[in-house]
């Protein structure tokens, strides 16, 4: 601690802290400008400044000082005030004085700072500038003439989001802040939005619509991925009016241009009943009448191991915990999944397999009442952790580590703070990056080292790294308690590492050990992988290889150094931490652990796992007696997401009745008995558990119109078939769900899944399988995945805003294949694999290897997985169409 | 005694050959001063379009929350206007506030008092009802 003195006032501040910082604590009011919390300071527009003894005989300023000992700071000498004036002044020469029709006006920083500092005219001239107004951009406008170039926008865009869409032109007085004189071409995340202190970037989806006191503030989590982003939501009249995030800034545009989705025409606002294929509508009563008596009559008929259930990562913690418990204590049966396991659930098996399952011993109950979302159990002194939960790592943490190797991972579209995290790590000289993708993503343009490997290669891009680490460093001695070393060696021997180059598709070895010193001389080494790679057919094969890769490089002591599998919806964690498996409970608890029973009122739980989503599809295909023969699942389009559709269809078509959940009338619930309309984003309360781990909380900010949020509707079907009460609101119910967790003790809003849990790390080298092979002969590989602007298909309802800027699918080809193939940009192409064809407009893209193409899943049309065997990898050839 | 009588009847005399101070209302109506606050009303430019921009200054600066319900909406030019705009005379309380606060002088206090009605829902404007005729200031009254 230092002691100073701020206008006579002694005092005491953490060293290292700027002036500003200090007097902000301590309630003294300095203005600023181009400072902003979220921002390294720069120091330019010194409207700032305040006298420092000792110090220079100028002012300095108090934003770019830091304390010292003994410093005596004036910050409101006539001087200063003077200063000020003047500064204000040359910033307000031709501004363009709209506050009435300015969107800021009201919570305008250089507003509030004219009043404060008491300018009532300006008595300086200066040649009056072209204002250049850029309306092309749908979602951001641009108002040159209300800039006071601070800078802010720029540095937001460059050093936190990573795009560099914005800079300044010209100097001097006649600087301006532009995209080159073209319409702004950039990752629509708005962010330089709400950290302009004025209102040149303008939110145009708020723009005229409300004036900043009018409207209801919420603060909550966001609902578009798995980056637990929280933000503020702005209602008037019963009408979102903006997405605001005033202290971090950062969201994406999902987040911040996501939200009119909520207003959808298309959402459905009744329950349906299917009569002879076609729907009706129906009441409330109805439709949850007939779902009780059909799963009645159907658990008489076959038994309860008839009904199968698919969570939803879209729900709420609560949601996914009532509807495990509606299945387990209800029914009676362990049939039910989560559509994680098309990528997600593989990375937890991967690592379960390495790291062991999660296992949290002596925590002790809190006793008194809670705020809403905490625990109800708290970390003792005696409190142990273990498994694999505790190598995953929060984004905090990840801007702490000295080396990022990302593989499989589009870092920014799957998961935008990743990428945010990534960059504020980049901001420590010695960090390196390493990035292994078949294509040339985003972050490459930072990356120490890049691995452009065959798609589907990963596994062989680890075995090669490690091959070559375990022979520059033969006793290398893991950090993390391990066995089985010799497991892994045997499967290392398989190929040799010019091999291994060949099949990777890499000029030569020595990547691998370039790769394998960068990784060896990292203190705090953080690996993170993402749905591309967890997509694919046998990524838990991927996943142990990275296990066995962590082990040998990770220091899981160091802040930073852990794993960063993507969870890519909101709650695609929490819905497996919930219990929504066909062979854990809640905190991933086995079947037959002894607390197991205190979940469902001291009923016994049924020790038999149920099937899981895929092997649920198999009994399907063979008819087999113990498939099920009816469906009840929380929501999402399974028929979008399922690889192979036109099987999935054909299977799913076989069940005699099926329910869905869900806020539109998508393909899949197209194919249900009944569909009961669900509230969505700020509709309902409840909690999230992010990719990250952090427990994310709703609030409601608007009405359910004729929608019921999930919770209600799995309890009212319950109350109808006779089950056991619920606790009757999502605040009880999470109390409900955490009383048992372990793993959550002391979790909070905000705070991480097994944060101040004491662990011990320990592993066993699992041996992985080697095989490769992408089935077929076809000349492209295609790889199905996500793009930035939009969620599942969640974002692909209009209105959406971020339909503007993605508003199809597409496929991007390397423009030397599209060349060969005479294909231009727009064209159509007729993609063809062994099990289906479609057809999709064609865009070209340098940052694609060549014969490999890509194509997102989020749009009805073009349908990916008609494509898709069983990964979101396959072999296409492409023709005109 | 009689003289108290005469003085009397001296003042009557006079005031019969005096101009009369009663006021005919409503055949007469009394002349206001320019400065007088009468009801508010949206002020339009020569060409007849609205001068404001809805702000909606004057309805946070209201003191008695006469005016409601301000909509904005944006025209081809990117200009900002209301498409509504409530002025609720049963509520005003002609304080002139409104007009002091707005930035684009589109609101004034015309000279209008005579705001008795039998219906409350006269006395609640809507834009159109709101907005004065022509250009000046309404004051049919002033002499
Ligand atoms: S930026 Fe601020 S000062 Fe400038 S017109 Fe807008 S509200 Fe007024
Ligand atoms: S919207 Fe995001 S990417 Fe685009 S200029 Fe602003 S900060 Fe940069
Ligand atoms: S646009 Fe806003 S944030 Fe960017 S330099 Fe201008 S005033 Fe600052
Ligand atoms: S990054 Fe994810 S959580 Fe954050 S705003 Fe975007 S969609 Fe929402
Ligand atoms: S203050 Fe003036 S410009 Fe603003 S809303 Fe009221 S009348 Fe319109
Ligand atoms: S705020 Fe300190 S120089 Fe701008």
């Amino acid at each position: 601690m230092v002691n100073l003195t701020i206008d006579g006032r002694a005092v005491q501040a953490e060293p290292g802290k700027t002036i500003l910082e200090v007097a902000k604590e301590n309630g003294i009011f300095i203005p600023y400008l181009c400072f902003h919390p979220a921002l390294k300071p720069i120091g330019s527009c010194r409207i700032c400044v305040v006298e420092v003894k000792p110090g220079p005989p100028r002012p300095l300023p108090a934003c770019a000082t830091t304390v010292a000992e003994g410093q005596e700071v004036v910050t409101n000498s006539d001087r200063l005030q003077a200063i000020r004036r003047e500064l204000m002044k040359l910033v307000l020469i031709n501004h363009a004085i709209e506050c009435p029709i300015c969107d800021k006006g009201g919570e305008c920083e250089l507003q509030e700072l004219t009043h404060a500092l008491g300018i009532d005219q300006v008595d300086l001239k200066a040649i009056a500038l072209p204002p250049n107004h850029d309306y092309e951009s749908d979602l951001i406008e641009r108002h040159p003439d209300r800039c006071i170039t601070c800078g802010r926008c720029v540095r937001i865009c460059r050093d936190h989001v990573g795009a560099m869409a914005i800079n300044f032109m010209n100097r001097g007085y006649f600087t301006e802040l532009g995209s080159g004189r073209v319409p702004l071409d950039c990752e629509f995340c708005g962010s330089c939005i709400d950290i302009c202190p004025v209102g040149a970037l303008i939110n145009k989806q708020f723009k005229y619509r409300a004036r900043a006191w009018e409207v209801d503030k919420t603060m909550m989590v966001c609902p578009f991925c798995g980056g637990g982003c929280t933000y503020e939501l702005h209602v008037k009249d019963g009408r979102v009016m903006r997405v605001y995030n005033g202290d971090s800034v950062l969201l994406c545009g999902r987040g911040r241009f996501g939200y009119p989705v909520v207003e959808a025409e298309d959402r459905l606002k009744t329950p349906l009943i299917k009569e002879n294929g076609k729907f009706r509508t129906a009441t409330w009563d109805e439709a949850l009448d007939l779902v009780s008596a059909k799963f009645k009559e159907i658990a008489a008929e076959a038994g309860a191991n008839a009904i199968y259930g698919i969570g939803s990562p879209r729900a709420t913690l609560e949601a996914n915990y009532l509807f495990q418990k509606f299945f387990r204590a209800g029914l009676g049966t362990n049939q039910l999944d989560n559509p994680g396991r098309l990528h997600y659930l593989k990375a937890v098996a991967g690592l379960a397999e390495v790291f062991g399952w999660p296992k949290v011993t002596e925590v002790k109950a809190v006793g008194k009442t809670l705020p809403p979302y905490h625990s109800p159990l708290a970390i003792s002194e005696e409190t142990k952790g273990s498994g694999f939960p505790f190598v995953l790592g929060s984004f905090e943490e990840l801007a702490q580590a000295d080396l990022v190797f990302a593989i499989g991972a589009d870092i920014t579209p799957e998961l935008p703070p990743l990428g945010w995290a990534v960059n504020k790590a980049r901001q420590n000289d010695k960090f390196k990056l390493i990035l292994a993708n078949p294509r040339t993503t985003k972050y490459d343009r930072w990356a120490d080292l890049s691995l452009r490997y065959k798609p589907g290669a990963e596994r062989l891009v680890l075995a090669g790294i490690m091959k070559a680490l375990l022979a520059a460093q033969p006793d290398r001695t893991p950090a993390i308690a391990s066995g089985n070393l010799e497991d892994l060696q045997e499967t290392l021997k398989k190929f040799g590492p010019k091999e291994l180059a060949t099949k990777c598709g890499f000029d030569e070895a020595a990547l691998f050990e370039e790769a394998a010193t960068l990784l060896a001389q990292a203190q705090a080494p953080a690996v993170i992988f993402g749905v591309e790679l967890l997509g694919q057919d046998k990524a838990e094969q991927t996943v142990m290889a990275l296990a066995d890769l962590f082990l040998l490089i990770g220091r899981p002591e160091k802040p930073g150094s852990a794993l960063y599998p993507v969870a890519e919806k909101a709650n695609t964690r929490g819905v497996c931490e919930a219990g929504v498996l066909p062979d854990r409970l809640p905190g991933y608890l086995p079947l037959d652990d002894q607390t197991a029973a205190a979940f469902w009122g001291d009923k016994p739980v049924i020790k038999e796992p149920g099937l899981d989503l895929l092997a649920m599809l198999d009994k399907l295909e063979t008819d087999d007696p113990a498939a099920p023969q009816a469906l009840y699942a929380l929501g999402g389009d399974l028929l979008r997401f399922l690889p192979n559709r036109s099987r999935a269809e054909k299977l799913l078509g076989k069940l005699k009745f099926i329910v869905v959940q869900d806020a539109f009338l998508n393909d899949f619930a197209q194919m249900a008995d009944v569909v009961l309309p669900v509230a969505i984003h700020a509709e309902q309360e409840g909690s999230f558990i992010s990719s990250g781990g952090s427990l994310g909380v709703l609030n409601k900010a608007l009405d359910a119109d004729g929608v019921k949020p999930d919770w209600q509707i799995i309890s009212e079907l319950g109350a109808k078939m006779g089950f056991p009460a619920v606790p009757g609101s999502p605040v009880r119910i999470f109390q409900d769900l955490a009383k048992n967790v372990p793993l959550w003790a002391g979790l909070a809003p905000g705070k991480t899944v097994g944060s101040g849990i004491p662990a011990t790390l320990s592993g066993k080298f699992a041996p992985f399988d080697l095989d490769i092979s992408l089935p077929g002969r076809r000349p492209f590989t295609l790889i199905v995945g996500k793009v930035l602007q939009h969620s599942g298909s969640y974002t692909t309802h209009h209105p959406c805003g971020t339909l503007v800027v993605t508003p199809k699918g597409m496929l991007a080809l390397h423009p030397e294949d599209a060349a060969s193939l005479e294909l231009a940009e727009g064209d159509e192409a007729k993609i063809i694999s062994s099990h289906g064809e479609i057809t999709a407009p064609v865009t070209l893209d340098a940052n694609l290897a060549q014969g490999v193409v890509f194509l997102p899943e989020h749009f009805a049309e073009p349908a990916a997985h008609m494509l898709t065997l069983n990964s979101n990898l396959v072999r296409v050839t492409i023709q005109k169409a | 005694m009689i003289l108290p009588l005469i003085k009397g009847l001296a003042t009557t005399l006079r005031h019969v050959f005096s101009k009369p101070v009663t006021l005919q209302y409503p055949e007469e109506k009394r002349p206001v001063y320019p400065r007088f606050r009468g009801h508010p009303e949206l002020v339009v430019n020569e060409d007849g379009t609205r001068r404001c921009v809805a702000c909606t200054l004057c309805m946070v600066v209201c003191p008695s929350n006469a005016i409601k319900n301000i909509v904005p909406a944006e025209g081809p030019e990117h200009e900002k206007y209301p498409t509504q705009f409530v002025i609720d005379l049963t509520r005003c309380i002609f304080c002139g506030f409104c007009q002091e606060a707005c930035p684009k002088a589109a609101i004034k206090l015309n000279n209008l008092y005579e705001l008795a009605q039998y219906q409350k829902e006269v006395l609640i404007l809507d834009i159109d009802r709101a907005t004065q005729k022509k250009s000046e200031m309404r004051m049919p009254d002033w002499l």
